[in-house]
């Protein structure tokens, strides 16, 4: 589904901030990514989420090599992957329920059916009372709530998350990791970027992608020996 | 209280449904769009209404002078020796019943002195008396549709009845006055074709603006997977919208000016002037104008967004 091979990134005429990752995400599996601030997480899920190409290395992703693609087999990719922003990224002219139709109309999903689709996905995220609401004049859990009601309301074939649960009580974290995980059973892969180790632990049957000095590195369930993914694949 | 309570009511609340994925009706561009567009449209009226009705005028001197020509029997002979009014007015019938006789010639006709007096009286005044000043002969000429005038024999046989008698066939004069109009009315579509220029570089730089305000929201939307062309729709309809409104609102004033302008002038009586009365098509093509502004701002949106969309990786 994802392969990198011999990967790397840099900005401009600067250092490489990944050098050389290699690994393997296969069709429905559940990925957490943690590693230290700076360890370039951020640009991994960049390039995950086709806001950049690698600099070196291959990179394909459902099976076609990124970068052969053309602009109309780049769009095509990206209405398969939601992404849930660290910063939410929402539209504050629009209302929440525009904000979470957006990709269905992108789509070009007709209205009744994105009518139906996103009231019920804003009844099950605890915000069905909200729809006409601004996001700027909401609290930062109602946000998150309506950025992963955007990310997932096209049932995505691969969901990228930035720290989802940062802004959110444990309950709703909680709720929110457990669509996450139904969304995983029901075939989407997941890759979350977190640092909060207790929800890790939570969920510890997920593997890991560990960065670390723009090298990664995949932690198996249980395992205590880091294998650096290059010499596993 | 009851409007205190609808009001916090409505706080937090999108006012209006969705129209752009981009916030695109916030802030004051689409204002200075508006205005610009107006002025535009306002000096593009000035500019078309010049052309119509320079033309118009050309072609009522063409058609007026076409096939006719005019015989002076000047007052005075080749040496300034003043002629008498008898022997001019002896003159001036003597051509006339020989033009009568030509085969080329359709109508003859000695112009009558009040008429010629109406024709002086601009240039010297209506108080001016005309029983002491001699006046010179002047005999109409409308030739035959198909037939080919040679002038120079004609006038020739003219200057037999009086060495100082001249044949004026308007030729020269008609040419340089529609030389001038020519150039007055390449001016006004030249200033046309500016007026579309600048709405062109307008348009783009106010898109540009735009996309700079809003890259964010534009990357967001390019990472969701929307195509050039979905970004591209909603700027070009925007564009259009924004243009036609600020257009239409300039035709208004514009056309409102030009009938001003033709009313004032047509109280001041002034025949040489362009007619402005506009004919039924012109009236039309200046009313469809802020719809062409609008389509012309629609393609150069369109045009720079897919140019600045291409960039995005």
């Amino acid at each position: 589904m994802i392969k990198f091979e011999h990967v790397g990134l840099r900005y401009g005429v600067g250092p490489e901030v990944l050098s050389d990752i290699n690994f393997t995400l296969e069709p429905g599996t559940f990925h957490f990514l943690s590693g230290p601030s700076g360890s370039g997480k951020t640009s991994l899920m960049s390039m995950l989420y086709l806001g950049r190409q690698p600099t070196r290395g291959l990179m394909s992703m459902f099976g076609k090599n990124v970068g052969q693609l053309n602009r109309q087999e780049l769009k095509k990719l990206r209405q398969r992957i939601g992404v849930v922003f660290q910063d939410f990224r929402l539209l504050n002219h629009m209302s929440a329920f525009d904000n979470i139709a957006l990709p269905l109309r992108i789509s070009g999903q007709p209205e009744k059916e994105i009518r139906a689709n996103v009231e019920e996905l804003m009844e099950w995220v605890g915000l069905g009372d909200h729809r006409h609401m601004l996001p700027n004049t909401m609290s930062g859990g109602q946000q998150q709530r309506i950025a992963v009601a955007r990310a997932v309301i096209t049932r995505p074939k691969l969901l990228l998350a930035d720290e989802p649960t940062g802004n959110l009580d444990d309950e709703i974290g909680l709720r929110l990791m457990n669509l996450f995980d139904q969304l995983n059973r029901m075939g989407t892969t997941v890759v979350i970027a977190s640092h909060n180790t207790v929800l890790m632990q939570k969920f510890s049957q997920h593997d890991r992608i560990i960065l670390d000095d723009g090298q990664a590195y995949l932690e198996k369930p249980q395992q205590t020996i880091k294998q650096r993914l290059g010499s596993m694949f | 209280m009851i409007n205190f309570i609808k009001k916090d009511r409505s706080l937090g609340v999108a006012k209006e449904k969705r129209k752009y994925d981009l916030p695109l009706n916030k802030g004051s561009g689409g204002s200075f769009l508006k205005i610009l567009m107006g002025l535009m449209t306002i000096l593009a009226i000035f500019a078309l209404s010049a052309s119509f009705s320079l033309s118009e005028m050309t072609e009522r001197w063409s058609s007026g002078l076409e096939n006719k020509a005019t015989v002076e029997i000047p007052a005075e002979d080749n040496k300034g020796n003043i002629i008498e009014q008898v022997v001019v007015d002896k003159i001036a019938l003597d051509i006339e019943s020989f033009l009568k006789g030509h085969p080329d010639v359709e109508t003859a006709e000695i112009m009558r002195p009040q008429e010629i007096k109406d024709l002086v009286s601009p240039w010297l005044g209506n108080e001016i008396t005309f029983e002491n000043v001699p006046l010179p002969g002047i005999v109409s000429i409308k030739f035959k549709d198909d037939k080919e005038i040679n002038y120079t024999i004609l006038e020739s046989r003219l200057k037999s009845f009086g060495e100082h008698v001249r044949l004026d066939t308007h030729g020269t004069w008609l040419a340089d006055l529609l030389k001038f109009t020519g150039a007055l009315n390449f001016a006004a579509i030249l200033i046309s074709t500016l007026i579309g220029i600048t709405t062109v570089v307008a348009v783009a730089g106010a898109v540009q603006a735009r996309m700079a305000v809003y890259d964010e929201e534009l990357e967001l939307l390019h990472l969701m997977g929307a195509g050039d062309r979905y970004i591209a729709n909603q700027l070009q309809r925007y564009s259009f919208i924004t243009c036609l409104q600020g257009s239409a609102i300039g035709a208004i004033i514009g056309l409102i000016l030009i009938f001003i302008i033709g009313w004032l002038l047509k109280q001041r009586d002034i025949s040489l002037l362009p007619d402005f009365n506009l004919s039924f098509v012109q009236i039309i093509i200046l009313i469809i104008l802020p719809f062409f502004i609008g389509l012309l701002a629609m393609v150069t949106a369109r045009q720079t967004v897919l140019r600045e969309l291409s960039k995005m990786p």
